[in-house]
């Protein structure tokens, strides 16, 4: 392997990490403080990056394919949070099997509406070129998604760590039934962020949908990638996510050009061994 | 909802054999009508190929071998409270096996069934290694990426594997070939796997699970090797989702990835809970209603994958004992304390599975 095609690899497993840290960020959120853990989060990805894909065959702007799409998905996070979730709150294994449920039915309804056939989100002419970095000539799409990963990483550690509603996410984590005697409404906080969850899963879709095609099954490996990313990292940890990604993406790249009919089975590995030494993932905290 | 929910004492009448639910207070000759209802059953089992067409047959066929897969399932999370979401890729890897030992590898059927059982267990040992140390709802990731390993080794390896078109020509035993031999022979593998998991969880090491699943936390200190036991369970219940996928390429004379996928492990779980997890009879009544939709509402309407999500929300958010552990809640408690003329006959508990390891 030459040193060029290694510092490809090297950018196309950090951008791929980029997106899927922005999933699985919202994966992480939703089972830090709900303990939910949201396995319509791969569906909510897929929707989010066919809706996306819709708006910009229809308007022609990609940035409007990303608000709408995410948008949406919001909107359906809601909707499942306020309708179904709250039905078998306080009950982990319904939350989760209600989560497997609504991904029939997603992946059955994109199916029925956009098809099998794999398809890709166009990426906006302005950034669709490349660029020298080092020397490797590089999609600057694939590296605007990378940026877009990294502000996102800033944003929600702001979010998480400098404002009140993130020192409420953080209570909740540590103790709801404390937080909920304090006065404040546990189930407002918990509907927002599920419904940022479900935001960051639609937002990755479309980004997502640009430089990996959407078809029938990308949820479900997308949700894979997602688990094993909070495996390693640790549910509930935005370092874990951020530390998980870029694992995860890195390994999976690697593996992919150089063992491809193995490049799953190359993934199991950093992932049995976090589970061998540290159960909890690398930022993980008590019992989940 | 019943209102009597989640005390321990009405919790355990769920564990027994769909209807024969010890109710207290209920005359004797009510628990042979379990016996009734077994043998009625056992019958209709038996004639069914004389009974119906050979589209129904197959239909049976299927709910025999999915009701195993979802009785291995039932076993690791109805008793030991360890819900799965990767047992396809057990029942995937056993099936795979046996159809690489039987074509590319040339093996006679018999050894290549023992062959593909063998690599079941090795890789359902290993699997449980990992995913039991960790508890609900890690558990379930665990396992669900667990499931994914295979799939995308199913998928990817294709010299192998065959990739998405799968192995063609998996043979049958010469004595089954025909559907309704196919029949019989399932039918028997099934009852005699259903025999031994029916012993197992009444055995010690069954009453063992039942008490990790009540308190994990417990029983160590009563001296008991928590992580053996959920281990063993993990991978005798592998071996058994092994078994499903022998009779599953058998019957298909193929395998393929979209049998180990999530959604497939996703569909097993839900024939568990949709009969009732915990009850035995509760695995083939799900793993019935599931091939139902599947071959026959599927010719009819083509989102039955939606119907079948549907189903599983509503059976998640309505009842989440399932069919049968419903029915023994609302009907036959019911009938127990019509009979009896008492209120004793308390209503067996709504107890969510799996509820206890929360957080």
């Amino acid at each position: 392997v030459s040193l060029h095609e290694f510092g490809l690899q090297l950018l196309n497993g950090v951008t791929f990490g980029a997106v899927l840290f922005i999933v699985s960020s919202g994966f992480t959120l939703i089972f830090g403080l709900m303990r939910i853990v949201n396995l319509a989060q791969g569906a909510l990805y897929l929707i989010g990056g066919y809706i996306g894909l819709s708006v910009i065959r229809a308007t022609g702007s990609f940035v409007l394919g990303v608000i709408v799409g995410a948008t949406a998905i919001a909107a359906i996070g809601f909707v499942i949070e306020r309708g179904l979730l709250r039905l078998v709150r306080g009950k982990p294994m319904s939350e989760i099997l209600l989560t497997v449920g609504l991904s029939f039915i997603a992946a059955d309804l994109a199916l029925a509406q956009w098809g099998g056939d794999p398809v890709t989100v166009p990426a906006p002419e302005a950034i669709s070129g490349s660029t020298s970095v080092f020397g490797i000539t590089y999609p600057v799409f694939r590296l605007v998604v990378l940026g877009l990963a990294v502000v996102l990483a800033a944003l929600l550690w702001w979010l998480q760590e400098r404002t009140r509603v993130g020192a409420i996410v953080r209570a909740g984590v540590d103790d709801r039934e404390m937080v909920a005697a304090l006065g404040i409404n546990v189930k407002a906080v918990f509907t927002l962020v599920f419904t940022v969850g479900a935001l960051l899963a639609g937002l990755a879709g479309v980004v997502g949908g640009a430089f990996l095609s959407l078809y029938p099954g990308a949820d479900s490996e997308i949700l894979t990638y997602s688990l094993v990313v909070v495996v390693i990292g640790g549910l509930g940890s935005l370092q874990g996510a951020i530390v998980g990604s870029l694992l995860v993406g890195l390994i999976y790249d690697f593996g992919q050009s150089l063992v491809p009919s193995l490049a799953y089975f190359v993934l199991f590995a950093p992932m049995a061994l976090i589970l061998i030494f540290r159960p909890r993932g690398l930022f993980g905290r008590e019992a989940a | 909802m019943s209102t009597s929910a989640s005390t321990p004492e009405t919790a355990a009448p769920r564990d027994e054999e769909g209807a024969g639910a010890p109710v207290h207070g209920a005359p004797p000759w009510l628990g042979r009508v379990k016996w009734l209802v077994l043998a009625g059953i056992v019958v209709l089992a038996l004639a069914w190929p004389y009974l119906v067409s050979s589209f129904y047959v197959g239909m049976g066929t299927q709910a025999l071998f999915y009701g195993l897969f979802a009785l291995s399932i039932n076993l690791l999370a109805g008793y030991g409270g360890m819900v799965t979401l990767g047992q396809a890729g057990l029942l995937g890897t056993a099936g795979y096996a046996l159809a690489i030992l039987t074509t590319s590898a040339g093996l006679p059927l018999g050894p290549a069934m023992v062959a593909a059982l063998g690599v079941c267990a090795v890789v359902s040992a290993f699997f449980g290694l990992l995913a039991v140390r960790a508890r609900g709802t890690y558990f379930v990731m665990i396992t669900l990426a667990e499931g994914m390993i295979i799939w995308g080794i199913a998928v990817r390896w294709q010299s192998l594997t065959g990739g998405d078109n799968g192995i063609t020509s998996v043979p049958r035993p010469a004595f089954a070939l025909e559907y309704w031999q196919y029949y019989y022979f399932v039918l028997a593998v099934v009852a005699v796997c259903t025999l031994l998991i029916g012993l197992l969880v009444r055995s010690p090491f069954g009453l063992t699970l039942r008490g990790i699943r009540e308190a994990e936390d417990r029983l160590p200190s009563l001296g008991y090797n928590v992580g053996l036991h959920k281990l063993v369970a993990f991978t005798v219940s592998g071996v058994f989702a092994g078994v499903a996928g022998l009779l599953l390429a058998m019957y298909n004379n193929f395998f393929g990835p979209s049998q180990v996928f999530f959604l497939a492990s996703a569909e097993g779980l839900l024939m568990s809970i949709l009969g009732g997890v915990g009850t035995m009879t509760g695995a083939f009544v799900g793993a019935s209603v599931v091939v139902y939709v599947k071959q026959f509402v599927s010719s009819y309407v083509d989102r039955w994958m939606t119907l079948l999500g549907v189903v599983f929300v509503l059976v998640v958010v309505l009842a989440p004992d399932g069919l049968v552990g419903a029915w023994i809640r609302v009907v036959w408690s019911r009938v127990v304390r019509r009979v009896t003329g008492s209120g004793r006959a308390s209503a067996p508990a709504v107890r969510n599975e799996g509820g206890k390891e929360a957080t």
